[in-house]
């Protein structure tokens, strides 16, 4: 067995302290920290307000050491994931980050799987920056599955003993079909409308009909439907430019979410985790965009033959 | 006659009253400047205060070499740059890049297309309407017309969205390609205030961090 392997400085790292005490926290985190600040990267501590309040009082302060709260970096899975990746890719500087704490998982074990996905596709997001995660989970408050799910999406484990490579650590392409991750299928209630594009020049009358049947039929904030629209389009783009027509689109309106499942009958998609990197200046950028305008967006191959994607407002 | 039919006009009445003369392709005379001119002139020595005229460049290609129709396309501009004529001539969306290219280069007072138009406003182009997959290359093709014979010294090219109600990344994609040539020469593009989700995609794709693009700020 391999000894522990210290986290190299320059290269992705996402790890894992599973404690049951503030001792345990204490110590991982302090290691962390003293590390990040060692190797001149920025470090960033952030939980809820009592955590955050008490590992401020026994950290050391520096001026690349900050605090922060998860209720105000940590709004959505989606948008905490690409604000991360849009601050490494888009530096002018190279920036070495140290970030470490909770994911703000709450009081219903329903909304943790959304949470555990995010931790998945930090590996595949961030994995070309000098990023370091060292997630901290409570097993105190926090259920089972969780904490299995936590080890499933961290490459690496953290104890008192040292950092080892995480036994149960699953790509993020192979998590997405691991029970833990609960990959929501499309909503069980009939769907509002269904339509087929069979070009281009359909784009306009679909975004027309999502559009219309969101405003008409759900309270969506406008700007999330506008968003909406745009990811809609984009993945339509995306079956007529790399799948075959016709391109069919279905679409569910609950009162406060809209679901639309968008499946063509081409040759399917290679690498379900397209849209997740930064694009390349002359690269595809439709799925990047896509993924950021909605909430959550799910690429699968069919049984038989082509592509699906399931995408929604939350 | 049927289209016109279609959107309302009684095109019989007009054609009995002599103000709409419809000819068709096929008559020798019709696709030739000297023609055009005349009918013009007898239109507008007749009383008619304008003259609007339409025709279609497939039809003509079925009829004479693509060069001889251009050849009449730049006369037709310079008929409407001297007499108080307006012609709207009609192109099928499928052209190759070089025909759309030339299509652009010698209507560049506006383009209509299903979803989108364009127009020259001072100091650069206006945009209206919804850009997508569907016509990104048409705004491209326009946006090249454009730039192309601007100098980069005089103030930046301004690319007016405001009246563009949706955008794509194909849509975005056009607003760099077509205007590429000119910033790598030294040119300058702005970007005036747009409708919330253009900006939102656009600020997205970082748009304003490719050479010589400036957005203005907005909320």
């Amino acid at each position: 067995m391999s000894g522990p392997s210290p986290i190299q400085s320059d290269r992705f790292s996402h790890d894992l302290l599973v404690h049951d005490g503030d001792g345990d926290l204490l110590a991982g985190t302090r290691a962390f920290v003293e590390h990040g600040l060692s190797s001149g990267g920025q470090v960033i501590v952030h939980s809820t307000p009592e955590r955050v309040a008490m590992l401020r009082e026994a950290l050391d302060p520096h001026p690349r050491l900050e605090f922060g709260l998860d209720e105000d970096l940590y709004q959505s899975p989606t948008s905490t994931l690409f604000a991360y990746q849009r601050m490494l890719a888009e530096s002018r500087e190279p920036i070495e980050l140290w970030a470490t704490g909770t994911v703000p998982l709450g009081d219903d074990p329903a909304t943790h799987p959304a949470w555990a996905r995010y931790e998945s596709a930090v590996n595949e997001v961030l994995r070309p920056y000098a990023f370091h995660g060292l997630c901290t989970y409570d097993t105190r408050v926090l259920p089972p599955d969780t904490i299995a799910a936590a080890k499933a999406t961290h490459p690496c484990v953290t104890t008192r003993g040292g950092r080892s490579d995480s036994p149960d650590y699953q790509h993020p392409a192979e998590f997405l079909s691991n029970p833990l991750a609960a990959v929501p299928g499309p909503p069980e209630s009939p769907p509002l409308v269904t339509t087929a594009l069979h070009s281009a020049h359909d784009l306009r009358s679909v975004r027309r009909l999502v559009q219309g049947c969101a405003v008409g039929s759900t309270a969506v904030p406008r700007a999330t439907i506008d968003a909406f629209v745009s990811a809609v389009n984009e993945v339509l783009v995306n079956g007529l430019q790399h799948g075959a027509t016709p391109v069919q689109l279905t679409l569910w309106a609950e009162t406060s979410k809209l679901t639309c499942l968008i499946a063509d009958p081409g040759p399917g998609i290679p690498d379900l985790l397209s849209g997740y990197g930064y694009p390349e200046p002359a690269g595809s950028t439709g799925l990047w965009v896509a993924r950021q305008l909605c909430e959550e967006l799910f690429l699968s191959n069919q049984r038989g033959a082509g592509c699906s994607v399931l995408l929604s407002t939350a | 006659m049927g289209v016109l039919d279609g959107g309302g006009v009684d095109a019989d009445d007009l054609v009995e009253r002599g103000q709409l003369q419809v000819f068709s392709a096929d008559d020798d005379r019709v696709y030739s400047a000297a023609w055009q001119a005349s009918v013009i002139d007898d239109a507008l020595s007749g009383g008619y205060p304008t003259v609007r005229l339409s025709g279609e460049a497939r039809t003509a290609w079925s009829l004479m070499a693509p060069e001889v129709h251009a050849g009449i396309e730049r006369a037709t501009d310079e008929l409407c740059r001297a007499l108080p004529v307006s012609v709207l001539c009609q192109y099928p969306s499928d052209l190759t890049e070089a025909v759309l290219q030339d299509a652009c280069d010698m209507h560049r007072d506006g383009l209509r297309e299903v979803l989108v138009q364009t127009s020259p406003i001072p100091g650069g182009l206006a945009i209206a309407g919804e850009v997508d997959h569907s016509n990104a290359r048409i705004v491209h093709s326009a946006l090249t017309a454009a730039t192309a014979t601007r100098p980069e010294g005089g103030g930046p090219f301004v690319v007016g969205l405001g009246a563009v109600d949706f955008l794509d990344v194909a849509g975005a994609r056009a607003l760099l390609t077509g205007t590429t040539a000119y910033r790598a020469r030294g040119g300058m593009v702005h970007i005036p205030e747009v409708q919330a989700p253009v900006g939102r995609l656009l600020r997205l794709l970082g748009v304003d961090r490719f050479d010589g693009v400036s957005l203005e700020e907005w909320r």
